[in-house]
């Protein structure tokens, strides 16, 4: 019988209770595409963020003071220490190691070239140095694990851009020109500090994809050293627009240091700082220690890649580390505020139909109670009714939200969030929760309604 | 209108027939009306407080001399004086620089390098290190970093200099200690009034004043460059470069690739992820209040069987709905939007630290939307035209 109520109660006015539904089901929608864009959100634009570049820097601990002005270091190949490239796949074997987004060693070294085979032993005393920046691009790198894992400049520092032409090759000779420098030596000729010296029978054109680099190496003159070929031309907006950008081996071979690099950098994804992240971890207690070691913190997975990579000191690049931390957690504030908006507006308008549909009951609430229903009686059968309502309208509301939801993640960024039963969980019992509060207050006033005056009219 | 008074006769009647109602409709229209005003205040500042935030990247314009791309193609040892003139620039072009963009301040600040050598006093250990000379509103303004062993006074000091913390570890010094520096012949020193930690180049070098760089490297008046942190959208950006390179036509004046592109990528993400969520909310707000207060509307059918009972044209009726529904808009919307730019007030200081400004132009677009929602509510009443009256009093339909 009470079924049967409940049943006839809903087939007998199907447009009221659509309307009622159709409340819910908005209000809920809202909530589920804010709640799993919210849910999704940090995750996505923390990756984001690692379009700023690296953010963990790799030296070595025991190294002379490098001379660095404007990213060119100006020490001799032959001072401070190095590390060896061997040891990068330990990178992938750390606890955060998923965390570790891209990694690129570099060498750095300087040599003197020319687009000309001028001859066989040209005097290139008097030649500029020409910085040489040895780097991974799309690099197959070996992990203890026995896998392989991908990686290179192009992923930590992704504002590198290919101006013409594409990216070398390993093992080819192949090099990469910054855009400054192809521009500046496009002359043929010895590349003199104004180009005085180049051959009045050479013709101008940039250097690009196609040209040939003849380097010479040492201080003093006749050492030729392999001849390149220039397949690209990249713009970086940094120093390395008057560098050429060679493969790291061949680097390596040019400074006649093989095996290892100079410098790393590490792009990890990483949780922002908060108070505790800023406490020192010498003076943690273990449970703390713990907790702090096992959270995505920066100085965390620093620690965990000098434990690894044994003899280096590791750095925080504190202005992509710091100004990534501000931006995202004032960004998921705002986010979880604009969620909690929705949630508040979504209740809002769920309780206030909900409270309509009772009031506009009266008739029937004295109807029944004139029939002997008690006011028990009354009240639950209301709440089952507006419960059904809830989960129907709440189940709809959540497929239109994740549908919502689809669509924003994919204007924005370019990816869906998915589904998650959470999210499915928190919107059915916050229906319930609501369209019960929402006619609790109405459903206690109906309670105690007399039922003569209402079956009169009054 | 002749019958105007009991127009509004019959519209107080039906406001306040039924407080029960009025309160549930205003409720509704109040709160819809603050979530529209507070979250439209609030992204129009998170907007422009999100740029503000970025300048936590540290310094994003570099003024550097127009020929400084052969910077790197020679090795500064081998560099002649006038080679090393040509690398700099005059520092009156300092005074050129606009300390102020769109109504925010702009840090400039200066710097010289030398590759001198460096001692801590009282070893004569001399080892080669780049010496930094800056001018202007100090390096954290433009490269955030952590100073630590700050001391104030020292800080004031004509021959203060701060240390990067590769460097200090190198020379075992820390604060208070004195650093000798020297560069072919010339001598200076300098008290460390802090050791800062970029995890940049600034780790391994050494800044001190203008001045002392100035006359260790020979090239009293000269600069380097010259790093600016500018606030701003990255169009702003950009037009900010524009501007400064056509007032100094001497300096090659660039933003620097990485920030400017991760930022105008972030900007354009966050933004839009902000405006497409407000305008969501928004949009179901409004279709949730509306939903709600049709719900409440159809529950009107009596008096609309009895106004057409006694023969009221049902487009009398209607535009007596309409009435209702406009005074109650903007009731609910006048008070609900006030309340939502408080709350936006103090969200902005929950979320960014600093109070929302309230924006006006706010208040009546929201007030506007309210009222538009809430005569969008009362659309369901034209329905009732087709009431037949009898129908209404016999309890059916």
């Amino acid at each position: 019988m009470f079924l049967r109520l409940v049943a006839d109660s809903f087939t007998r006015r199907p447009k009221r209770k659509m309307l009622t539904m159709a409340a819910l089901a908005l209000g809920m929608a809202v909530a589920t595409a804010a709640l799993s864009v919210s849910l999704d959100v940090g995750d996505r634009l923390a990756q984001e963020f690692r379009s700023l570049g690296a953010n963990l820097l790799v030296t070595p601990e025991a190294d002379s003071l490098p001379l660095e002005i404007g990213g060119v270091d100006y020490r001799p190949a032959n001072a401070g220490a190095y590390l060896p490239v061997e040891d990068l796949g330990k990178l992938k074997t750390i606890f955060w190691r998923f965390n570790i987004m891209a990694f690129a060693p570099i060498l750095e070294t300087q040599v003197k070239a020319s687009p000309l085979a001028v001859d066989n032993v040209p005097d290139t005393r008097g030649w500029p140095e020409i910085p040489v920046i040895g780097t991974w691009v799309n690099h197959q790198v070996k992990i203890p694990d026995g896998t392989t894992y991908t990686t290179g400049i192009e992923k930590t520092n992704p504002w590198w851009q290919l101006k013409e032409g594409r990216w070398f090759e390993e093992g080819n000779n192949e090099c990469v020109v910054g855009k400054n420098f192809a521009e500046r030596h496009g002359l043929a000729g010895p590349m003199g500090p104004s180009g005085a010296s180049a051959p009045a029978s050479a013709q101008r054109s940039d250097l690009g994809p196609g040209s040939e680099l003849y380097t010479y190496t040492g201080n003093a003159n006749r050492a030729p050293g392999p001849a390149l070929h220039v397949v690209g031309v990249v713009d970086t907006g940094g120093p390395e627009d008057d560098a050429i950008i060679v493969p790291l081996d061949l680097a390596q071979k040019l400074a006649g240091k093989p095996g290892v690099y100079r410098r790393l950098y590490v792009s990890a994804l990483t949780k922002p700082e908060d108070a505790f992240a800023r406490k020192d971890p010498k003076t943690m207690t273990p449970a703390e220690f713990d907790t702090w070691y096992c959270t995505p913190y920066i100085s965390a997975i620093a620690l965990q890649i000098s434990q690894e990579l044994k003899g280096t000191d590791v750095r925080v690049i504190r202005r992509v580390a710091e100004g990534e931390g501000n931006v995202l957690t004032r960004v998921r504030t705002l986010l979880w505020l604009v969620t909690f908006a929705a949630l508040l507006a979504a209740a809002l308008a769920v309780g206030a139909s909900a409270a309509a549909s009772v009031i506009e009951r009266r008739t029937e609430i004295g109807l029944m109670k004139a029939l002997g229903a008690g006011s028990g009686l009354v009240a639950v059968l209301l709440a089952a009714e507006q419960l059904l309502l809830a989960f129907v309208g709440g189940g709809i509301g959540y497929c239109v939200g994740i549908v919502l939801a689809r669509l924003l993640g994919e204007r924005i960024f370019g990816f869906a969030p998915e589904p998650k039963m959470f999210v499915l969980f928190v919107i059915l019992s916050l229906a319930a929760l609501i369209t019960l509060l929402g006619s609790a207050f109405p459903l206690r006033r109906a309670s105690r309604y007399e039922p003569a005056p209402i079956l009169r009219g009054e | 209108m002749s019958d105007s008074p009991m127009f509004w006769r019959i519209v107080r009647r039906l406001l306040t027939s039924n407080y029960s109602r009025l309160f549930v409709i205003l409720l509704a229209l109040g709160a819809g009306a603050a979530i529209t005003s507070a979250l439209l205040n609030l992204q129009i500042d998170a907007k422009r407080r999100l740029t503000t935030e970025f300048r936590s990247l540290g310094a994003n314009v570099i003024i550097a001399p127009r020929s400084a791309g052969n910077g790197g193609s020679s090795t500064s040892s081998s560099a002649d004086e006038t080679d090393a003139r040509q690398r700099t620039m005059d520092e009156a072009m300092l005074a050129q620089l606009p300390t102020e963009y769109e109504r925010k301040y702009v840090p400039a600040v200066a710097f010289l390098y030398v590759i001198g050598e460096v001692a801590k006093a009282g070893t004569l250990h001399y080892e080669p290190a780049v010496i930094a000379g800056t001018q202007g509103q100090g390096l954290t303004e433009i490269r955030p970093g952590k100073r630590t062993g700050y001391s104030a006074e020292l800080a004031s000091d004509p021959a203060a200099c701060e240390v990067g913390v590769k460097a200090a570890g190198q020379f075992k010094v820390a604060a208070g200690d004195e650093l000798l520096l020297r560069n072919q012949g010339r001598q200076a020193s300098c008290k460390i009034f802090a050791v800062i930690a970029t995890g940049g180049a600034e780790d391994t070098q050494i800044f001190a004043k203008l001045e002392t760089a100035q006359e260790l490297a020979e090239l009293p008046g000269r600069i380097s460059l010259v790093q600016m942190s500018v606030t701003g959208t990255p169009e702003a950006v950009k037009q900010f470069i524009a501007n400064v390179s056509e007032k100094i036509p001497g300096a090659d004046v660039h933003g620097i690739k990485q920030l400017a592109e991760a930022e105008g990528k972030l900007y354009h993400r966050i933004s839009g992820l902000l405006s497409a969520t407000v305008v969501l909310v928004l949009i179901l707000t409004s279709l949730c209040v509306m939903a709600g207060m049709s719900n409440v509307a159809i529950e009107r059918k009596n008096d609309v069987g009895l106004m057409k009972a006694i023969g009221g044209s049902i487009r009398r009726v209607v535009r007596l709905f309409l009435a209702e529904a406009i005074l109650m808009g903007i009731a609910g919307g006048l008070v609900g939007s006030a309340v939502g730019l408080v709350v936006s007030i103090w969200l902005g200081k929950a979320v960014f630290g600093v109070a929302a400004q309230p924006r006006w132009i706010v208040y009546p677009i929201s007030v506007i939307i309210t009222v538009i929602v809430s005569i969008a509510s009362a659309f369901p009443l034209r329905r009732l035209a087709s009431i037949s009256s009898a129908s209404v009093f016999r309890g059916e339909a």
